[in-house]
């Protein structure tokens, strides 16, 4: 009965800790674990071993479902930029912002839903569909890159009274998606194969790439941009139809999906995969859709470690947080009910959070203007870098970040960013990540 | 098709040959004939390559004689109406092929004012009407449609064929060129003439494919023969698929360069044939690839298919065969056509006004 109670008392703390952790723009959930896996390895017993999977699990569901909030609400582009920008921020350009967020809570309570429903047959389905795929994961990564490179068009007419002229204009973002990629890509094989950082930060290595990447660019951009958040309306419902949860789940069911199993796709491009599959348009599925696949990305990646069958005696180890706890955890398939009934409790706690954290930004952000939110996270971040890789991290994070700035400049996809997980793993997994480096001369 | 469909699509093909299958595994999973090859996705990327070459070169090296720019504060229907059924009648008149582009309209960063363009096969007109303000995921803004919004020119010289033309919506990133060729007795409308033609071309496959042979044999890549097929394969896969649709493909060209037409079983944006394609191909990969290496899937191929692939797709479109509901690109068509009919509805009402009036003075 103590041992329920403990984990019910780490399940509520990490609910809470998850969703104020959330609403800090920029800061990644799995940065924050990596800091409270490392104190808790240090201050042994401030968490009992069987509330470690509760606590972090609990942590990142809510992230899950908060983090819709500064997504939606703090991202507010200029006119230039918002061709790019996800649906939720128009919905904040006209004065729906709350319904935005609220769209993408109800898309991560489905997610939870789907996990806490299709758990069993995933748990039989899994190991299967893993031992079939495992011996060919470096050509369907490979494949992925691929689409990814191909599927990125030209944006706009290619306007210009020469053939060149058109050409030139219309490619700008293509061949600047190209340079974020082959250059993500050599980051990446430059940092796997070489360790940067300090040793005793080797599990958080890749973290000020990452910020570099994604968090410092995304910043600088809202910095530059002169928009302001025009007034929110706070609606009593959301304008969501039978049609639209439906198409919603099987997109974000899909994106998730691929995004939890497959190592480096993120739920970015598992959504932009499963949008081509979907081939439905809409700004409500698309946000919805995304609550699902952030759900899925994030809880039900970290579940698969618990599919420890004949097949898969390790389990299917996958995401940030699998690869955080892994040494120190040690999965059991009997306590996967546990698991769920935590993030049943964790996901319908932090959605009832979601609507008043969302009421409170928007009071907030009326009176503060976000550039101040912007200018408040860039120094902890580079803080954080510093104390957690030193100072060759935050060496690094620049380097990172000039590459993160390009697709920002040239309206090109951000997720050819993840180049730098999506090369090193494709190449090392199929053996040849060795001969890459030495005709890069990195051996 | 779209783009992803093309490319899995090809992926499952090649995934029928066992040798591809086997070589793409690696080599520390104890398979023979493993090599960690990057076949599969070679086959996608040739999957995809037609429509890379239109849509990332052949269009930019393309012209059209006219460039219908909409003014985006007050779109004219009838200026660009007119423009366009002179141009037809002047393909006929002139006895040569006049290529004419349609520009979008955009307002903003995120907002585009859409118009159709309707052939009228029946009545020898071209329409135009002037739509809502959309944004780039195509939402439209209820009640932003313009007054005077319906444009309509009656064809002095070209003759429509029935079914010859297809109607189109202009909205986002970049508008459509149609092509007007003088035929035996009617004009030949080609929509987007610079698609479909050399770039879907089993011989151009074929071209594109062959060179891979020698770079396998210089790279000392084992079976390299597969390499060159494979690719083909996916090119083919592609040209096939597009044969479903309404625009068809210049099959053999250079030998015959005429576009034929497709089969008109589904729309290329088709969401349900896109996806029930994408789930069919990589229930084939998953079922393939147990098949020539693992060998795991404990259940025989009926079962197997009935329970993953007809029983999902049965799901997928259950609650389309309960519901009542039309379609919503037929209500779509239904609205343009509409909009139409109350303008013709409307000018004649007015006609017959004018009529009275003068008589009774």
């Amino acid at each position: 009965m103590t041992e329920y109670l403990t984990i019910l008392t780490f399940c509520l703390a990490g609910t809470l800790s998850g969703a104020i952790i959330s609403l800090i723009p920029s800061l990644h959930i799995y940065n924050t674990a990596g800091i409270a896996l490392i104190l808790w390895t240090h201050i042994e017993g401030v968490i009992p071993y069987t509330a470690v999977a509760p606590f972090f699990l609990s942590l990142v569901v809510a992230y899950a479902f908060l983090n819709t909030i500064p997504m939606t609400l703090i991202g507010a582009p200029d006119e230039s930029a918002s061709v790019t920008i996800l649906p939720g921020i128009k919905y904040l350009t006209l004065g729906r912002g709350f319904e935005a967020t609220l769209a993408g809570g109800i898309g991560s309570l489905i997610g939870i839903l789907f996990l806490s429903v299709a758990m069993p047959l995933i748990y039989v389905a899994m190991p299967f569909i893993h031992k079939i795929l495992a011996p060919h994961m470096h050509a369907i990564l490979m494949a992925v890159i691929v689409y990814m490179l191909m599927s990125e068009w030209p944006k706009g007419e290619g306007l210009g009274r020469t053939t060149w002229e058109r050409f030139r204009q219309a490619w700008r973002n293509v061949f600047a998606g190209l340079v974020t990629f082959g250059l993500a890509g050599i980051l990446g094989l430059i940092v796997t194969s070489r360790t940067l950082v300090s040793p005793d930060a080797g599990f958080q290595n890749i973290m000020p790439v990452f910020i570099g990447l994604f968090a410092i660019p995304g910043a600088i951009e809202k910095l530059l941009s002169r928009e302001t958040i025009p007034p929110q309306h706070i609606s009593s419902s959301v304008e969501l139809t039978r049609g639209d949860i439906g198409w919603s789940t099987l997109q974000g069911v899909i994106a998730g999906g691929m995004a939890a199993y497959l190592p480096a796709v993120t739920a970015g491009i598992g959504g932009i995969l499963a949008g081509h599959a979907v081939a439905r348009r809409g700004d409500r599925l698309f946000i919805v859709s995304g609550g699902i696949a952030k759900v899925l990305y994030y809880v039900g990646a970290f579940l698969l470690l618990y599919c420890v069958t004949p097949l898969t005696p390790m389990g299917i180890g996958r995401g940030g947080l699998s690869i955080i706890l892994k040494p120190v955890l040690q999965p059991l398939p009997r306590e996967l009910p546990m698991m769920i009934g935590a993030i049943l409790l964790s996901g319908c706690i932090s959605f009832l959070l979601l609507i008043p954290s969302t009421r409170l930004t928007i009071r907030l952000l009326s009176r503060v203007h976000y550039h101040v939110l912007y200018w408040a996270t860039l120094p902890l971040l580079v803080v954080l870098v510093v104390f957690i890789t030193g100072w060759a991290g935050l060496a690094l994070m620049l380097i990172a970040s000039c590459i993160g700035m390009i697709p920002v400049f040239f309206h090109s996809r951000r997720s050819n960013c993840m180049a730098v997980l999506l090369v090193p793993i494709a190449l090392n997994m199929a053996g040849y990540g060795d001969t890459i480096l030495r005709l890069l001369g990195l051996d | 098709m779209k783009g992803l469909t093309h490319f899995i699509s090809a992926i499952a093909t090649a995934s029928f040959f066992p040798q591809v299958v086997r070589m793409s595994a690696t080599p520390g999973a104890q398979i023979d004939g493993a090599q960690s090859s990057f076949i599969l996705a070679l086959a996608g990327l040739y999957g995809i390559m037609p429509d890379t070459l239109d849509f990332k070169f052949g269009r930019f090296f393309e012209t059209a004689e006219i460039d219908v720019y909409p003014d985006p504060r007050n779109p004219d229907a009838q200026a660009i109406a007119d423009t366009l059924g002179s141009a037809m009648d002047r393909a006929i008149i002139e006895n040569r092929e006049i290529r004419i582009q349609f520009h979008t309209v955009q307002l903003s960063a995120d907002h585009w004012r859409q118009y159709q363009i309707a052939f009228d096969a029946e009545r020898q007109e071209v329409a135009v009407v002037i739509g809502p303000v959309v944004t780039t995921s195509q939402v439209a803004f209820a009640g932003t449609e313009p007054d005077n919004r319906v444009g309509i020119y009656r064809l002095k010289h070209a003759r429509l064929k029935p079914g010859g033309a297809r109607s189109t919506t202009v909205d986002i990133m970049s508008g459509p060129m149609y092509g007007f060729r003088p035929g035996q007795d009617h004009v030949l409308v080609d929509f987007l003439p610079w698609h479909r033609t050399w770039s879907h071309s089993y011989v151009v496959g074929a071209a594109l494919a062959l060179p891979l042979w020698p770079l396998a044999l210089w790279m000392n890549w084992p079976s390299a023969w597969l390499y060159p097929l494979i690719a083909f394969l996916g090119f083919s896969t592609h040209v096939t698929e597009d044969l479903t649709g309404h625009m068809g493909g210049s099959l053999f060209w250079p030998f015959f360069r005429e576009r034929t037409r497709g089969l008109c079983w589904f729309h290329a944006a088709n969401p349900d044939s896109n996806f029930v394609t994408d789930y069919i191909a990589v229930t084939l990969i998953l079922f393939n690839l147990d098949r020539f290496v693992t060998k795991l899937i404990p259940l025989s191929a009926p079962v197997f298919f009935l329970l993953f692939l007809i029983g999902p797709l049965l799901l997928y479109f259950l609650p389309r065969l309960v519901s009542t509901k039309p379609a919503p690109k037929a209500r779509r068509q239904d609205s343009v056509q509409g909009v139409i009919e109350a303008h013709r509805r409307q000018a004649a009402q007015e006609e017959l006004l004018d009529e009275s009036e003068s008589i009774v003075g």
